[in-house]
């Protein structure tokens, strides 16, 4: 046994010793043990630096709440998990623990420097001093600070951990697994709906654990604990969920669980969940969250040693440890004699219990007089002693101004206790303040949910079983009575400041453990006219750590409200946020890395794109081939090539992203027409059509081919990026503006594969593969489209061309995509068959003058802008953006036109987005006329080329302007934007 | 020719708490009946089109499934195809309607098992207790990024539909779990 480790105490299983190490120091605990109750037990409480002044600090509690003892585990690579509470982590066989916040070790920390000075460092320290020089900010003064400033480091390494997350649903969520929550688990239990019941620690019973002696109807409380868990764990309809945090509580009762999986097991394996994050929608919440003891904000309240009265009592309780062998208790509540009375049974020497109060209730005094503790009423500790660990302290009355030093290892502390509303003021659930108690409670309800227990002010086991079992019932049953032998809860008082013949500034008497903020800091900060909490907490970081404040916020608000010389309950309390407690990434992360991260859409001709190997860019949620290098091809090679072999001859082009929506209806041309700035109701069946759409403000939105399949069929394509905003326009128009049509949608982009077939041998290569379909020329002339078969399945066949050349656009049911382009593949090699990607696509519209919606425009272009008056009819009496192209600034002069920009010098390729001006010299900024939309080299023309908008284009013809780049600026000539065959004769080609 | 389905189901989806199988060999349509039609519709075709949103009527040759105020997705063995285009040629001429052919545009998965529901509230936010999301019910959902839509077939099995090219996705998505849970 461990020195400190008390025979017959605790409920750690003595027969199961588990090694561990702390620093590169083996330490040997129990099962059950926490990393803290195990350091303790071998007499170890120095476990970190705080965060500013590197000062040596203990554990203060024994639960989730600790702000002080953060260790890092390591596990391996990628496997560090760091900021980890020493208090909550329970040790197995072979855990490899590490102090941080300290250089060169724990013991002697060069860093400690900044306690000595830390007189120069109050509050809003950093924001005073390191304002100047500015360029020294991001170099010198931010990485000092951050690497002094005292978290663990961040891991470097990618976690190869796995990360579940899940959905839940439940009739009753009960968050808390002390008596409070366990009593209402088992009345909510018989309801037979669903229940889940979750705590954060491993094992259910909440404070009944630390408390072994307490009875619940005359039986020992954990003999009441293991009968409820025996009947909790047998109805079907309840889940316990142990080691599980709830994080956070959102609207509508949905609540994020954290299920920490193997965080206890000794080599768990690499490659299964770590971690499960529930998200659960539960009817109705109950809260038991218990409460928080108050730390006393005084002289010297941060040494090694010093810690909440309840937390002794905890390590006593539930671990068998005692935290030293002369204890001193310094309260202003009268849970804290429990504590002492614990300790004192369990034969540790209590050398006195300080009281603040005057008065103190009989049946306290007569337990300490029973055990032979002296109570010195009306006193407080005005300073403590010892570096690494408390030595002794010194007791001041003020009264009578006697200082009486006395030796102690460890100091007990209560300064009463804070129901804890976190998840309640997640839910935006009201509080008021209980000056009785000296907290906030809960008040009026914003979700379908309640407090009990601790948390609701319900203080004492008794109350919390009522209250508990009173919530659990569906409908308010019956009154449920439990006797305990239980003591008095009891009362304590505020304190707003505790007495001291110590100049406060030269105080160390902290607030807030984890940021290091003392007393003084908040007073300062009031002095400096910080007035609002919300501020205080901000200048001064209070309540700002990993801990949330959960030992701190209330002193914080004392003292403040105190300064301020208002009432609490006038300065405020600041705001709760999620996560209750620290969450690591991967529980946010859940299975999203990878390849899960997001879909990444594949048309059914990619695997061939693949292995041919296409080099891909991401379109929207699609990757599409952007050109095919061969051996040794950089991408402007290969664009080239595949440029001039389509030109030349034949390019194959997968277009199945585009996307398409078929539009069926007798209806159908009337919504086309009311849809697309096109005329729609004289296109044939069987006929295509260019289609333009604009938003209702005028400017054009997407475009795409149309094919009139029947009088009421409709076969629409998009841009690819565009299709999901199509439909949805489309459908917002169709339901709220235009419901009285008889006309109905459905996506079909990915019922069809497209095959774009472009090149004066494009017929050639499909003729043979085509059945149903006369491809002469003259029976399916340009713009049209066909239905027959082809290779044998179905085929809505497109004579259309984005390229110029003589076209074919092949749609096939997807699954027989990539067959139909293998055999295409095949049947080309006589000529020379290229495959392109999205780059060569582009290049070949631009030597066409083709827009691309997005490139070309920018939200801000009308069809007159970009060159397509054609496709904005006249005669049609509305159409969507009709009325908007009427504007006066949509039709003024001096609007920004879409033209040709041909360069004086062939070779230069001038950059997308270069601005353009008129004259190069003028000082900046010069007149911007406007600005490159695309640009390229044309293989064809052997020159390069350029699309832009400039300001009154149209009428600039011929026009010699000037764009700049980095090294010169260059002069191009202003031109229609077709470069190539712009009569349109290799379209026709037989 | 080649019939490409998008995925290929490992081994690892034959658990015995949980297995994943790709349904084939289905033929799908879209199908919009203008609600004064519907009755008569019913009787043309002969489909047991189901009234209210979110229910389906179920059969090893043909289901209709309706997922909106006027809209149906018809699922049926691909045997039926040719019938059934036959039928709604007709129905097409005869109605105010809207029929469209999506059998390649879905990829459907059948979830089967004690874990099946567990395996899809992974991803899929909704109750899938039985009183909830009972035998039968039918709704568009979402699982994680990829819209789906769910179907119950049996009190452990579900029929799970996605667009083809959220397919790889959703298989990757199942996979990763149940390497990693079960």
């Amino acid at each position: 046994m461990s020195a400190f480790r008390k025979a017959g105490r605790g409920i750690v299983d003595s027969a199961k010793a588990i090694n561990f190490t702390f620093d590169g120091k083996t330490y040997q605990g129990f099962e059950g043990d926490t990393v803290a109750s195990a350091l303790l037990a071998s007499g170890n409480h120095l476990m970190g630096r705080s965060f500013k002044y590197h000062r040596p600090r203990g554990v203060l509690g024994a639960g989730s709440e600790e702000p002080n003892a953060l260790i890092a585990i390591d596990r391996g690579t990628g496997r560090v998990t760091p900021n980890v509470r020493a208090t909550t982590q329970e040790i197995y066989e072979g855990l490899n623990a590490e102090s941080q916040n300290r250089s060169p070790n724990l013991k002697f920390d060069m860093g400690a420097f900044n306690n000595a000075f830390s007189i120069f460092f109050p509050a809003g320290f950093y924001n005073k001093t390191f304002l100047w020089p500015k360029s020294f900010w991001d170099k010198v003064y931010e990485p000092f600070i951050r690497n002094m400033a005292g978290l663990g480091p961040a891991p470097t390494a990618d976690d190869p951990d796995v990360y579940a997350s899940s959905y839940g649903h439940c009739e009753t969520l009960i968050i808390g697994g002390g008596p409070a929550g366990l009593a209402a688990a088992l009345a909510a239990a018989k309801s037979g709906e669903p229940v889940i019941l979750v705590d954060e620690n491993p094992q259910l019973g909440g404070s009944l654990l630390t408390t072994p002696t307490i009875e619940i109807n005359g039986k020992p409380a954990r003999d009441w604990i293991a009968k409820s868990l025996k009947i909790l764990s047998k109805a079907e309809n309840v889940t316990l969920m142990t080691r599980t945090t709830a994080t956070g509580y959102y609207h509508d009762n949905f609540v994020a669980l954290v299920e920490r999986i193997t965080h206890h097991v000794p080599n768990a394996k690499i490659g299964k969940v770590r971690e499960e994050l529930h998200r659960i929608r539960a009817k109705r919440v109950i809260l038991a969250q218990g409460a928080i003891e108050r730390p006393l904000v005084f002289n010297g309240n941060d040494r090694p040693g010093v810690m909440l009265a309840s937390a002794a009592q905890a390590y006593l309780g539930q671990y068998g440890v005692a935290v030293g062998n002369e204890a001193v208790v310094f309260t202003s509540h009268d849970t804290a004699y429990q504590a002492a009375f614990d300790l004192a049974d369990a034969n540790i020497r209590i050398a006195a219990i300080i009281d603040v109060r005057d008065e103190v209730q009989n049946d306290l005094t007569e337990g300490a007089t029973q055990r032979g503790i002296k109570i010195i009423r009306s006193a407080v500790i005005s300073k403590t002693f010892g570096t690494l660990r408390i030595k002794a302290c010194e007791i001041y009355e003020p009264e009578t101004g006697i200082k009486t030093k006395i030796r102690c290892d460890a100091l007990l502390m209560s300064g009463g206790w804070t129901p804890s509303l976190h998840l309640w003021s997640h839910s935006k659930g009201g509080i008021k303040w209980d000056a009785d108690i000296a907290a906030y409670l809960p008040d009026v309800a914003n979700e379908n949910a309640v407090c009990v227990g601790a948390c609701n002010g319900d203080f004492g086991i008794a109350a919390a079983l009522s209250a508990g079992h009173k919530a659990g019932q569906k409908t308010g049953g019956g009154r449920k009575v439990y006797k305990t032998n239980e003591a008095d809860f009891g009362t304590g008082v505020v304190n707003n400041g505790l007495p001291n013949y110590i100049d406060t500034a030269k105080q160390k008497a902290f607030v807030d453990f984890q940021n290091d903020v003392t007393e003084k800091d908040i007073k300062l900060a009031v002095l400096e006219g910080f007035k609002s909490i919300e501020h205080v907490k901000r200048y001064t970081t209070n309540g700002m750590a990993t801990d949330q404040g959960k030992t701190s916020n209330l002193n914080a608000l004392e003292i403040a409200s105190k300064a301020v010389g208002k009432p609490i309950e006038k300065v405020g309390l600041t705001t709760f946020r999620p996560p209750y407690t620290p969450t690591t990434f991967g529980a946010l992360t859940g299975y999203r890395d990878a390849e899960l991260f997001d879909p990444t859409r594949k048309t059914s001709i990619d695997p061939w794109a693949e292995a041919n190997g296409a080099v891909f860019e991401p379109v929207a949620h699609w990757r599409r081939a952007w050109y095919f290098p061969k051996a040794g091809e950089d991408m402007h090679a290969a664009v080239s090539r595949e440029c001039k072999a389509t030109r030349d001859s034949l390019g194959i082009f997968d277009a199945s992203t585009l996307g398409k929506i078929e539009v069926v209806g007798p209806d159908a041309a009337k919504f086309m027409n009311l849809m697309y700035t096109n005329p729609w109701s004289a296109l044939p069946v069987g006929g295509c059509r260019y289609g333009l759409m604009c938003r209702e403000d005028g400017y054009i939105y997407d475009d795409g081919v149309v094919g009139r399949m029947a009088e009421d069929r409709f076969h629409v394509t998009t841009t690819t990026g565009g299709a999901p905003r199509v439909y949805r326009h489309m459908e917002d128009y169709l339901q709220t503006e235009f419901p009285h049509l008889d006309v109905w949608l459905t996506s079909t982009t990915e019922q069809w594969a497209t095959i774009a077939i472009n090149g004066p041998n494009a017929r050639k290569l499909i003729e043979p593969f085509v059945e149903g379909i006369d491809l002469s020329p003259e029976a399916f002339p340009h713009m049209k489209l066909r239905e027959g078969k082809i290779c044998g399945v179905p085929t809505r066949l497109f004579r259309v061309s984005f390229t110029g050349e003589l076209g074919f656009e092949i749609n096939v049911p997807s699954h027989y995509g990539r067959a139909l382009w293998e055999t295409l593949m095949e049947a080309g090699k006589q000529y020379e068959i290229c495959p392109y990607g999205t780059e060569t696509m582009h290049v070949l519209r631009a030597e066409k003058g083709f827009i691309i919606v997005g490139q070309d425009t920018d939200g801000t272009v009308t069809a007159h802008d970009a060159g397509m008056s054609w496709a904005v009819s006249k005669k049609k009496k509305d159409f969507v953006g009709k009325r908007s192209l009427a504007r006066t600034d949509l039709t003024a002069n001096g609007r920004k036109h879409l033209v040709g920009l041909l360069t004086e010098d062939p070779n230069i390729v001038l950059e997308e987005g270069a601005q353009i001006v008129t004259d190069p010299n003028q000082p900046i900024p010069m007149d911007m006329l406007g600005h490159v939309t695309s640009s390229y080299w044309s293989e064809p023309l052997g020159r390069s080329i350029a699309m832009a908008m400039v300001r009154d284009g149209f009428n600039r013809m011929d026009e010699t302007l000037h764009v700049p780049m980095p090294n010169m600026a260059h002069k191009v000539k202003v031109v229609k934007p077709v470069f190539y065959d712009p009569k349109g004769e290799k379209l026709n080609v037989v | 020719m080649l019939f490409d389905q998008a995925v290929d189901i490992p081994e690892i989806f034959k658990s015995e708490r949980v297995s994943v199988t790709l349904i084939e060999g289905k033929a799908r349509y879209n199908l919009r009946v203008k609600a004064a039609d519907v009755t008569a519709f019913k009787k043309s075709t002969g489909l047991k089109l189901p009234s209210k949103i979110g229910s389906s009527s179920l059969s090893k040759v043909v289901s209709c499934l309706k997922l909106g105020p006027d809209e149906w997705l018809v699922i049926a063995n691909s045997t039926q195809q040719k019938k059934l285009d036959k039928v709604f040629e007709k129905a097409s001429k005869d109605f105010i309607c809207s029929i469209t052919d999506i059998s390649h545009r879905n990829i459907g998965f059948e979830v089967s098992g004690e874990l099946a529901a567990k395996l899809i509230n992974v991803g899929c936010p909704l109750d899938l207790s039985l009183t909830a999301f009972p035998v039968g019910k039918v709704t568009r959902t979402i699982f994680e990024s990829a819209q789906i839509m769910l179907l119950r077939t049996g009190e452990d099995s579900f029929h799970v539909e996605c667009w083809r090219s959220f397919a790889p996705y959703l298989r990757d998505y199942f996979k990763r779990v149940m390497t990693t849970r079960y």
